[in-house]
């Protein structure tokens, strides 16, 4: 087991210092092929360790295993461990494979990029960023984890680094990320300062036995809570990952689906004692999700570019997972998570497919008709599509559908508002994905779009390396939900009993009637954006509504007025009052004086030989004399 | 002990020292001031070999060897470049010699 999490950590590490290193030396088409490769063997690793994992005991596949002490200051030290339990092991399971099979979608879509090589490094280091962030056996471990997914993600992001969008998305998406962090990493000294340790064990016995007082626990979750929110873009952290569709399309599969944004649900499962000991945090956690499902649903159904109608579902979708372990249905949410994956990145995926198909348009106005064209995309994107709505029996109903019965089986207001909440997302994902599909793969193909930008125009569906992978994704999107059937059998749910136990357990019953409602309001939202396509409708009328969520809800512009502008005027200000004329002229001016001494003083320099010679004699003996006076 | 007193040899020494800093300072042929240092050198092995047998110690007996190593070292570079200069048909004049002048 701890053989197999090795292999898994490292392999992906290993891939991207091997292309490193390479350098040109490796053709582009092997750099994919070794970055692919490393990624799979890191899965092999993965399954390896998951065998053995299943082949023990309940209560014995949680292993902490330690390289070395890595840091040390007096009583306090933390070391290299990894953890290895059925949270982490699903986590990594998903991490490769449905990464591997994204990587191994780029080999195709990234043909003929001038770039290959230092993409395919950096899949495999995000893949390799995220594997240590989820197998991470201390929080130490895991913020550097957390800060490697940032930096990844970051590189990926800016990928096209002559488009100044792209660069200007990277450099949001670290700004929001590094945010996160640091408010974690308080939460982290916070923890230090308390309880003396980082340790997984320690860190959640203090928070358990209440030795802690309410406000330090409630500070650590909140820094935890602010880690989790900004990486797995909820509101108010959410603005950077819209803009991060600038990177490649596989990126955006890879960071929606496998890695990164499932990071803060992966946390709050992970740390779930401490979310415990501070109801009100958990709670807060539950509504944020709420509030981001609903925003980023209605915000989802009036944009025009095809990923970014796609990241907007991610976001909402995420939201699910935080009310699912807001309120303590940990298994759930990971369910949740397991299924999105499949589905999302399908979703990406495919999409990707369409945008080589039309050289790069991903304005879905210019689209329309794709079904022919693209038979086998139109069929893979309707199953991702229904998966997302929550149809059965594809995955997205199973996961989703149990996360609303645990949000009515907690009850009281909070559940309630939860409850209705989730099911108003669920009516809204019917109808932006339901708008999304029509209008690319339905009606009337629009006018040849222009070959301007973007990728050579590859038509048709493209190699069997793209083909694959999607295919792949689609049957997982239909089986995996099957890993947990209400009332008939839960082996997910038991899996990771061990490590996260649920607080609520929802009867049959009211799974059974939280799906009949989502599905008939999914199904209802669908029927509606159905409806409007045939009628040529667009879903929101024009007018204040629609500019707003246009402008999806002013988020940057505020942002932008609050933070950036000062933050702009003050540094300008700066530069202009003291950088300029204080530090710049400082310096000129220490120069000049250098310059002028260093002429004075070489008039010293005769050139003559006897005036050196007497300098010296002279010198020597007015020390000597002084020498003998002093003594 | 046979011969002069110690005092003596260092009376010597200086008398040799004076010497050597008086042709270093007045003469203009490098040729005479390299000579000058081999004096103003050498009468400090005096002043070293009369110490040393001053304590009886063997020690100020290595250190003028040691400065008789350097010093024929010091020639060998010294003679080199006056050679050199001779060769290029330079003036051999310390006091004409003055390119270094900052």
């Amino acid at each position: 087991m701890v053989f197999g999490s090795w292999v898994c950590l490292l392999a992906p590490l290993a891939g991207f210092l091997a292309i490193l290193a390479a350098g040109s030396r490796l053709t582009r088409s092997q750099a994919g092929i070794v970055s692919t490769g490393s990624v799979f063997v890191g899965f092999a690793g993965a399954v390896v360790a998951f065998v053995d994992a299943w082949g023990r005991d309940a209560d014995e596949r949680g292993e902490l295993t330690t390289a070395w002490t890595w840091l040390k200051a007096g009583e306090f030290q933390v070391g290299l461990e990894l953890l290895i339990d059925p949270l982490s092991l699903v986590m990594m399971l998903v991490v490769t494979g449905v990464g591997g099979l994204i990587v191994l979608y780029s080999v195709g879509y990234m043909a003929g990029d001038d770039e290959e090589r230092r993409y395919f490094a950096y899949m495999a280091f995000f893949v390799f960023s995220m594997l240590l962030l989820v197998q991470g056996g201390n929080l130490l471990v895991l913020l550097v984890g957390w800060g490697l997914v940032g930096l990844a993600s970051y590189l990926l992001i800016g990928f096209h680094h002559e488009r100044a969008s792209a660069v200007a998305a990277a450099k949001k998406a670290f700004v929001v990320n590094a945010l996160g962090d640091a408010i974690m990493a308080l939460g982290f000294f916070l923890a230090i300062a308390k309880v003396g340790s980082l340790d997984f064990g320690v860190v959640f016995e203090a928070a358990e036995s209440g030795e802690l007082s309410d406000t330090v626990v409630a500070l650590v979750a909140l820094g935890l809570l602010g880690g989790a929110v900004a990486k797995s873009a909820q509101i108010p952290f959410h603005t950077w990952l819209p803009d991060a569709m600038e990177g490649p399309t596989p990126v955006s599969a890879l960071i929606h689906a496998a890695t990164m944004v499932t990071a803060g649900v992966y946390l709050i499962c992970r740390t779930h004692p401490v979310f415990e000991a501070a109801p009100d945090v958990q709670a807060l956690a539950a509504v944020l999700g709420l509030i981001t499902l609903l925003v980023a649903g209605v915000v989802a159904l009036v944009q025009w570019d095809l990923k970014r109608v796609i990241a907007y579902s991610t976001m909402s979708q995420i939201g699910y997972m935080f009310v699912g372990a807001g309120v303590g249905a940990y298994g759930f949410a990971m369910f949740h998570l397991v299924t999105h994956a499949f589905f999302k990145a399908l979703l990406f995926l495919a999409a990707g497919i369409v945008i080589h198909h039309l050289a790069g348009e991903q304005d879905i106005r210019r689209m329309g008709g794709l079904r022919r064209a693209l038979p086998t995309t139109n069929l893979t994107f309707l199953i991702g599509t229904l998966a997302l709505v929550g149809i059965p029996p594809l995955a997205g109903f199973w996961s989703k559908d149990a996360i609303l019965a645990s949000a009515l089986d907690e009850g009281g207001a909070l559940g309630w508002i939860l409850y209705v909440g989730g099911l108003l997302g669920a009516f809204l994902t019917g109808l932006y994905s339901l708008r999304l599909y029509l209008r690319v793969f339905h009606g009337e193909p629009a006018a040849e779009p222009a070959q301007a930008h973007g990728h050579e125009a590859h038509r048709g569906e493209g190699p069997r390396s793209m083909t694959l992978p999607v295919l792949v994704l689609a049957a997982g999107s239909v089986v995996v939900g099957l890993l947990n059937i209400p009332g008939v059998w839960h082996p997910f749910e038991d899996w990771l009993e061990p490590v996260a136990e649920s607080l609520v357990h929802p009867s049959t019953g009211e799974e059974w009637l939280s799906s009949a409602l989502a599905v008939g309001l999914g199904g209802l939202g669908a029927l509606l954006a159905w409806r409007a396509f045939q009628a040529g409708r667009e879903l929101v009328p024009d007018g204040a509504v629609r500019r707003t969520l246009e402008h999806k809800l002013w988020f940057d512009e505020l942002y932008d007025t609050v933070f950036s502008r000062p933050a702009q005027t003050v540094a300008v200000a700066l530069r202009d009052r003291f950088e300029t004329p204080v530090v710049q002229g400082g310096l000129d001016e220490v120069a000049e004086g250098t310059l002028r001494g260093a002429a004075a003083t070489s008039s010293a320099q005769s050139g003559l030989l006897r005036t050196y010679a007497l300098a010296i004699t002279i010198s020597v003996s007015i020390l000597a004399l002084v020498f003998l006076v002093v003594r | 002990m046979m011969g002069p007193g110690v005092p003596w040899y260092l009376a010597v020494s200086a008398m040799l020292f004076s010497i050597g800093v008086a042709g270093v300072l007045l003469r203009r042929s490098p040729l005479i001031v390299l000579l000058s240092l081999e004096i103003m050198l050498n009468s400090a092995n005096l002043a070293f070999v009369g110490f040393s047998r001053l304590f009886g110690e063997m020690d100020g007996q290595v250190f003028a060897l040691a400065v008789m190593a350097v010093a024929a070292a010091e020639v060998c570079v010294g003679l080199g470049l006056i050679v050199a200069m001779a060769r290029r048909n330079l003036i051999l004049d310390v006091d004409r010699l003055t390119e270094l002048r900052g």
